[in-house]
């Protein structure tokens, strides 16, 4: 049993604070990702659990036990990181056993554990060279290698994938989902790409400045985006946001059409308020150029500046209120410059959130 | 929670341990150094009391004052040693860092045969003992008349400066990328243009620094100079240095004095390329 | 037309080569020569005369050069050791600061400006029985009230010079390691930690292999120049008294110099300069080796 919890977990170092009271709870063989812009916090965040670094406030237990001030080899964890760290002058055989050497394991065990892990990430045939021999895919591998061999109760990924080229993080991505489906562990995960983030987690922890902003499985923080930056954050392009504000049962933007108040949001508004309108491009589309909307719709014209066919679909990019606005098209045509369509948003698909807040009004 | 009290306790033990050692290390560099320039400034007569006086009652400049007298503490001349000391060594660290750069430049820039046979060879000759060298060297310079002359003296320190000063330079002109001088051979200039406004100036800090460090060799050295220098004329500090001990009773003071003289220069330059000398030793080291 | 033009490289080694074949390699001949011959500086026409081996012969015959040769050996095993040692803890306890590091680290540069006279000075002084600073502190410790004989008794003497040696080169030690130390990745240590390793053993199986390349970088320079010690013992004792600190170079330099027999103190110089070699060659080859252990070589 893994469970991690952390009950307001401060970093500070010196006057300067990073990580302002997190609390979270992972649950055993949970797939968790921390992710959020670079300096967010979510790598000191892991280094604390990991015992890399000493926690200034609050609680962090591993299964049933604090381990605070506890030194990283009495927490029962493993760790890839970004640089994969692997020893330089071990070969991959000594590199994978280590850990089991360093605990005085019998030699025919870590043996069996080298073999076994070998196995898993099709190791075997470069056990015997060193890491300076090895491509950036196999190295990424043995630095996974080095983590399964001593079956921790936690793993630690800390942005393993950052310095891969993009087909091989791809096909790296798909292999670390089949380990966790294979020896069923706890999994910390730290990135800052979003992708890696939906593809890989049960539950995706997105932080900010040193606060979580959102927790919840990726369907939840894509369809549900708790504020602006979540919304902003998670999904590709990002999400389409325009400022306006409630007048009746309309939303009227900023220097824009006036567009009606989608039915969900309702009873959360009040009349003349402040609010930031949030949907994404796949829900901006022009009137015969996509399947034809039902239920709640807006249409408004829009001038096209500039199209990238994407293959299946079509990316557009108009004005609208004055900014820079995404749109799909799924049945493409060529498309002339400054074109004027006609198109469709879809209500039901629409987010709010209050201007000042930037929060969900939801 | 005991657990977690047990490593935290050992923790706070440990910086406490940690801060004691670094503390007893930084006294044991310091303190010699601190006895000898306290030294300088006490009068003779405290410095030899029994019981030891700790806490000095008087501190004065009378040695200074002796040391830069008409003829010097004890008819020792100590301005006439400081100015010979001065004119070799700066003079040799000038020779010796031409020779240097040139061959410097040739270890990073050329490769030939016999490259690495020829880099230990230069390396080896610093390696011979002073002692053992200065035997032939008195007797090929009594038979010169090279002996007991700047020019003597001038001539060993390039020599015994070289090999250090070529590993040094050819660390630093190595950190240069090459792609700079070819650069600036397409702009239009020759090898040698090439070699001096763009490769020397990034590489200066470093061949100030090798510089630097031939002057010290040769501020300080002992064992050559003791042997190939005979009158006042040519006599270096170290050197001088003895004229204090060779009298049955010791002018301990007038040494001390001597001694933070010789230290101030090398004191100042040593700060000014401490970085740059460590990066040139271990560069040229460890990236082979 | 074909006029030979020597390589560049050759013409720009040319003056390195010709002023160290000036100064050292015809010298190094003559005494190879004259260390066949009973040349005595006080009578020139000795050094036409051949002996062939018998300086050599005479040297390994020797109580005394056997003793100093010893000596030597022993004082150079005792004090590279030590102060790699003491330079390696010295670097690892600079390394864990973090406030404050730049000013300890140029503290730790303060005895590589002392030149060896100075530092033999220096230390005659502190170990001087009558006004030492040794001997001060310990009559006013109470701990003795005798003055202790430092510079006068054979074993004594060994150690204050020992001290003395210590004292200037371990920072040598100390910086090159802790040049090291910055360029030991953060990475593989931190792999070490979470991979159960205690402080102890991520130092022993991740630092070390790391350093051990400017571990030996640092013992070929010193032992570039392990001979500068000469210049310590000479101010400190001179060999004396009655030979109980006897060095190999302070031998030669007294039968060189003060016995004017230059023939067999060539001889003895050529086997001080075998040691010599044999010392940095031998370290070179370590270097070489480590880099290759960690894939740094080519």
């Amino acid at each position: 049993m893994a469970q991690v919890h952390l009950r307001d977990v401060v970093k500070k170092y010196g006057a300067i604070q990073v990580v302002h009271g997190i609390d979270l709870e992972i649950q055993d063989n949970e797939f968790v990702v921390l992710v959020g812009p670079s300096g967010c916090g979510k790598s000191t965040t892991l280094r604390m659990i990991a015992g890399l670094e000493d926690i200034s406030g609050g609680e962090i237990t591993i299964g049933d036990r604090v381990v605070n001030d506890l030194p990283p080899r009495h927490r029962n964890i493993s760790m890839v990181f970004q640089n994969y760290a692997l020893y330089p002058h071990m070969t991959v055989r000594e590199n994978l056993g280590f850990s089991l050497k360093i605990a005085k394991r019998p030699q025919d065990e870590i043996d069996r554990a080298v073999d076994e892990a070998a196995g898993i990430l099709s190791l075997a045939e470069y056990l015997d060279r060193k890491p300076g021999e090895l491509s950036g895919g196999q190295r990424q591998r043995v630095a996974m290698g080095r983590a399964i061999v001593r079956h921790p109760e936690v793993f630690l990924f800390d942005e393993p994938l950052s310095n891969l080229d993009a087909k091989l993080r791809t096909q790296m991505r798909t292999e670390i989902k089949k380990l966790h489906q294979k020896v069923k562990s706890t999994i910390v995960y730290v990135t800052h790409d979003q992708v890696e983030a939906m593809t890989l987690a049960d539950r995706i922890v997105i932080m900010r400045d040193g606060h979580i902003e959102q927790v919840g499985t990726p369907l939840d923080v894509f369809e549900s985006p708790a504020n602006t930056f979540v919304a902003t954050f998670i999904g590709s392009p990002p999400m389409n946001l325009l400022r306006g504000r409630i007048t009746g049962d309309t939303i009227s933007l900023t220097d824009g059409p006036l567009i009606s108040l989608p039915p969900q949001f309702a009873s959360n508004v009040a009349d003349g308020q402040d609010v930031i309108l949030g949907f994404r491009a796949d829900n901006l589309m022009p009137v015969g150029h996509a399947m034809p909307m039902e239920g709640a719709y807006a249409e408004f014209k829009m001038t096209v500046n500039l199209s990238e066919p994407l293959g299946t679909e079509t990316l557009l990019f108009g004005a609208l209120a004055g900014k820079e606005v995404q749109a799909k098209m799924l049945n493409p045509r060529p498309l002339q410059n400054g074109e004027q369509l006609q198109f469709q948003l879809d209500l039901t698909r629409c987010h709010l959130f209050d201007a000042q807040t930037e929060q969900s009004l939801r | 929670m005991n657990e977690n009290l047990q490593h935290r306790i050992r923790k706070y033990l440990l910086k406490a341990l940690h801060f004691v050692a670094l503390f007893i290390a930084m006294a044991i560099i310091c303190v010699p150094g601190l006895w000898v320039v306290l030294n300088s400034f006490r009068p003779t007569v405290e410095i030899m009391a029994k019981p030891p006086v700790w806490i000095p009652n008087e501190l004065n400049l009378d040695n200074y004052r002796a040391m830069f007298g008409a003829v010097g503490e004890g008819g020792v001349p100590v301005l006439q040693y400081f100015t010979n000391s001065l004119i070799v060594s700066v003079t040799s660290t000038l020779i010796a860092i031409l020779v240097g750069m040139a061959g410097g430049y040739a270890f990073a820039r050329y490769s030939f045969k016999g490259k690495a046979g020829i880099f230990i060879g230069l390396m080896l000759t610093r390696a011979v003992p002073g002692v053992s060298l200065s035997l032939p060297l008195f007797i090929v310079m009594a038979k010169t008349g090279l002996i007991d002359t700047h020019l003597g003296l001038i001539l060993v320190y390039v020599a015994l400066n070289v090999p250090f000063t070529i590993w040094l330079i050819d660390g630093f002109f190595r950190q240069v990328p090459i792609d700079l001088a070819e650069a600036a051979e397409i702009d239009g200039c020759t090898r040698w243009q090439a070699f001096w406004k763009v490769e020397f100036p990034v590489a200066r800090a470093g061949v100030a620094s090798a510089g630097i460090f031939a002057f010290l060799t040769s501020w300080n050295e002992y064992a050559l100079a003791s042997q190939l220098t005979r009158s006042t004329f040519s006599k270096t500090m170290p050197v001088g240095l003895r004229d204090f001990t060779s009298e049955f009773t010791i002018n301990w003071g007038g040494m001390c004095a001597l001694a933070v003289l010789m230290i101030i220069p090398a004191l100042i330059l040593t700060f000014i390329v401490q970085k740059h000398l460590i990066a040139g030793l271990t560069f040229g080291g460890v990236k082979g | 037309m074909s006029r030979f033009r020597p390589p560049v490289w050759f013409v720009l080694l040319l003056p390195a080569i010709i002023i160290l074949a000036a100064v050292v390699l015809i010298p190094l001949i003559l005494s190879f020569y004259s260390s066949f011959t009973p040349y005595k500086l006080t009578r020139p026409d000795t050094l036409y005369k051949w002996i062939g081996t018998f300086n050599y012969e005479k040297a390994i015959k020797s109580t005394h050069f056997w003793a100093a040769f010893g000596r030597t050996v022993l004082l150079l095993t005792i004090a590279l050791n030590l102060e790699m040692l003491m330079g390696l803890g010295l670097a690892l306890l600079v390394n864990k600061v973090t406030y404050g590091q730049r000013a300890l680290r140029t503290i730790m540069m303060f005895p590589m400006m002392f030149s060896p006279v100075l530092v033999g000075f220096q230390f005659k002084f502190i170990f001087n029985d009558n006004v030492g600073l040794v001997n001060n502190a310990l009559q006013s410790l109470g701990l003795t009230d005798k003055a202790i004989p430092w510079l006068v008794d054979g074993q004594l003497a060994f150690i204050a010079i020992l001290t003395a040696e210590m004292w200037s080169a371990t920072s040598v030690f100390a910086i090159l390691i802790l040049a090291g130390l910055f360029a030991v990745p953060r990475d593989p240590i931190e792999a070490a930690k979470v991979d159960g390793c205690t402080p102890w053993q991520s130092f022993r199986h991740i630092t070390l292999p790391y350093i051990m390349p400017f571990i030996y970088i640092a013992l070929a320079i010193r032992s570039l120049d392990v001979a500068r010690a000469y210049d310590i013992v000479q101010i400190m004792t001179n060999g004396g008294p009655a030979r109980r600190t006897e060095l190999l170079w302070t031998l030669i330099g007294r039968t060189g110099y003060i016995d004017a027999k230059m023939g067999y103190a060539n001889a003895m110089g050529y086997i001080s300069i075998f040691l010599a070699i044999f010392f940095t060659v031998y370290f070179f080859r370590k270097l070489n080796a480590a880099r290759s252990e960690l894939g740094m070589a080519g």
